[in-house]
């Protein structure tokens, strides 16, 4: 009897052992993301006395800066997913071989994504000023003479709406470079081999072959880009302070930090905010239902 | 492409210059600013206010000392000019020592420049040549910015915590993801992704009220607390493929041998998941340095160091050698970190469909 008991005891405690492990993140998700997120959709809601409404939505739809905030969000998003995107995908297809010296190149161009992004904005303000690097370097390579400079914060919305987007772009291309090299290597050759004895030419075997075997990794890349696309704000308020070149983040941290006294300000924060999760999740969910959440693959071979 | 003979192929050797030249170019682009930011942060402040900005910092400074109108007449050489220029005319030897020291990187005592004056009395005009602190800008950037040591300390704390929080909650359940087969596992597994790419800024907002109801509001702890929530997810996500690659029957063969679970977990699963783990530890570490966002919202007199260097770059930049300083002092941990764990960033994309 004791034997068979201390079996099924056994037994439950195999059940139970998985459910165990997990218990802490399931605790832990439930109190520090579940109970904000669900806050943050209650607070979005609530006005300043408490009460139900739907004014803070229309104060953040209204609100001046919101339209521009959304048009410079998606510019973003669509110049560094799209334009970014297809000069790392050129780049990997150019390189995608061993060459002499290619693990150094590798950690080289991993560098501009491992900066933090304080240290980026360091890098560029001081690059960008009048007096900055960036004028120093084209005076030294004699693109300019004497005292000629180019005043690179002062010009238009969409001067520095490019800026940013070089700027991005700068610390943003080396590293999708990395990983479509990775997901290159991982093509074994026969198979684009196999292409070109069937007569394809390189186009056809990149178009047919290539790309698709390449579609989980572009995938991944694309959709880690887009999430990190519509958060940009740091480099922004670093370059060009608040308002300037509005946009989503940027407007929650200004409302939240920079203006905390009005009595709007938690409101359209709050708008702001859910604004940016519903997008982002968005994103997110159609992403992870297209890839299906395999989990992390068993290694092949 | 299509001949493997080894013979002069000129299309194969302009394919190789392309590729070099490329290479070459991209590297250099990336490479470009970095140079700068590092350069412009070992720049004295009165090299730093220069156009052209000198490409490499000096490592001494030659400076030209004779009776001047109100006193003594101090010049230092100006490698741009190849010619003295004048910097200050002061009596006050004192003045004379704190400028050298801020300005002109050299930390001079006042009896050094008694010496130098007592060798005036035989003639008229003194050389000497002083060495530049070429660390002076990060001494400087602790030194003026207001809170920058504490931060640090605080920033360091941070991750020390997030690392132990997320790699045993997290831990634990990558290890149920990789051994077990348990109902729920993939909602679960979805859920868990999801917490990875949700903003975090839609947490950090809320979470002011969450903290400060539990007293963890602009405190190492509550930030902790709030990292973590990504970093557990990551940690789930790589822990659960390390275990992956250990073989069942190794933990087996010592249940064989008559270990219990435990003994078999801590005498052979963990050591070999060590180095995996250590690569979790430093991708948490990183998300906790790096995150600015949320240590903005949620600390108001006991900021991270992330927030103190962003602070002191928004708006007008006092001096941009000692924000340059600051910049490289953040950079400097997540490059090494990133350099240890390349391989495993590498495999996270190419080799694991999230």
């Amino acid at each position: 009897m004791a034997v068979m008991r201390i079996k099924k005891v056994r037994n439950l405690g195999q059940k139970a052992a998985p459910y165990l492990l997990i218990l802490p993140v399931v605790i832990y998700y439930l109190f520090f993301w579940a109970q904000p997120v669900v806050k943050s959709f209650v607070d979005s809601f609530t006005d300043a006395y408490g009460h139900f409404t739907f004014n803070n939505y229309v104060m953040v739809l209204t609100d001046a800066n919101f339209l521009p905030a959304l048009r410079n969000t998606t510019l973003i998003v669509i110049a560094s997913v799209a334009l970014e995107f297809l000069a790392a995908l050129f780049l990997a297809l150019l390189i995608n071989r061993k060459f002499p010296g290619s693990s150094i190149f590798l950690f080289l161009a991993m560098i501009p994504m491992a900066l933090p992004s304080v240290a980026v904005g360091a890098m560029w303000k001081t690059g960008l000023t009048t007096n900055g690097w960036l004028n120093s370097f084209l005076h030294y390579v004699e693109i300019f003479s004497g005292s000629e400079k180019i005043y690179w914060l002062a010009g238009s919305e969409w001067v520095m709406l490019a800026l940013i987007i070089i700027i991005d772009a700068w610390q943003v291309i080396p590293s999708i470079m990395i990983i479509l090299l990775a997901g290159l290597q991982n093509i074994p050759p026969e198979s684009e081999e196999a292409g070109y004895v069937f007569g394809g030419d390189y186009l056809t075997v990149l178009r047919k072959i290539t790309l698709p075997l390449l579609k989980p990794t572009i995938q991944t890349a694309v959709v880690m880009r887009l999430i990190a696309a519509i958060q940009i704000w740091l480099i922004i308020v670093v370059m060009l302070g608040f308002t300037r070149l509005p946009v989503l983040v940027e407007r929650i941290v200004y409302f939240h930090k920079e203006v905390p006294g009005l009595d709007i300000s938690s409101q359209m924060a709050s708008g702001y905010t859910i604004i940016v999760t519903i997008i982002v999740s968005v994103t997110a969910l159609i992403y992870l239902k297209i890839s299906g959440s395999s989990g992390p693959k068993k290694k092949e071979g | 492409m299509a001949s493997k003979k080894k013979r002069f192929n000129p299309y194969k050797l302009a394919n190789k210059a392309l590729l070099y030249i490329i290479i070459t170019s991209v590297a250099f682009t990336i490479l470009l600013p970095v140079f700068f930011l590092v350069s412009l942060s070992f720049l004295t402040t009165r090299d730093s206010y220069k156009f052209p900005l000198p490409l490499l910092p000096s490592l001494t400074s030659d400076y030209k000392l004779e009776y001047g109108e109100r006193g003594y007449l101090l010049s230092i050489f100006d490698k741009a000019e190849e010619d003295y220029a004048t910097v200050m005319d002061t009596e006050d030897l004192e003045k004379m020592s704190i400028y050298m020291e801020a300005r002109l990187g050299t930390p001079t005592t006042i009896e050094e420049i008694e010496e130098q004056i007592a060798r005036l009395e035989t003639r008229n005009i003194v050389y000497f040549t002083k060495k530049i602190d070429l660390l002076h800008n990060f001494k400087a950037f602790f030194l003026i910015t207001n809170d920058a040591f504490p931060a640090l300390v605080r920033s360091l704390q941070i991750c020390v915590l997030t690392i132990l929080i997320s790699l045993s909650i997290g831990g634990m359940a990558g290890y149920a993801f990789a051994r077990y087969s348990f109902a729920g596992r993939d909602a679960l597994k979805f859920s868990v992704l999801f917490v990875r790419m949700f903003p975090g800024i839609a947490i950090a907002l809320p979470m002011v009220v969450i903290l400060i109801r539990i007293g963890f509001y602009d405190n190492p702890i509550g930030l902790a607390l709030v990292y973590s929530i990504g970093s557990i997810a990551l940690t789930v996500w790589i822990t659960a493929s390390i275990f992956m690659g250990i073989p069942v029957t190794l933990e087996e063969a010592a249940q064989v041998f008559g270990a219990t679970k435990m003994q078999t977990f801590i005498r052979i699963t963990f050591p070999l998941a060590l180095p995996g783990l250590a690569a979790a530890a430093m991708y948490a570490f990183l998300g906790a340095w790096n995150e600015t966002v949320a240590a903005i919202v949620l600390t108001q007199f006991n900021p991270t160091f992330s927030v103190v260097v962003y602070q002191s770059l928004v708006g007008a930049v006092g001096q941009v050698n000692l924000a340059a300083a600051g910049g490289i002092v953040m950079a400097v941990p997540t490059v090494i970190f990133t350099f240890i764990i390349r391989r495993y960033i590498n495999q996270m994309w190419g080799g694991m469909s999230v």
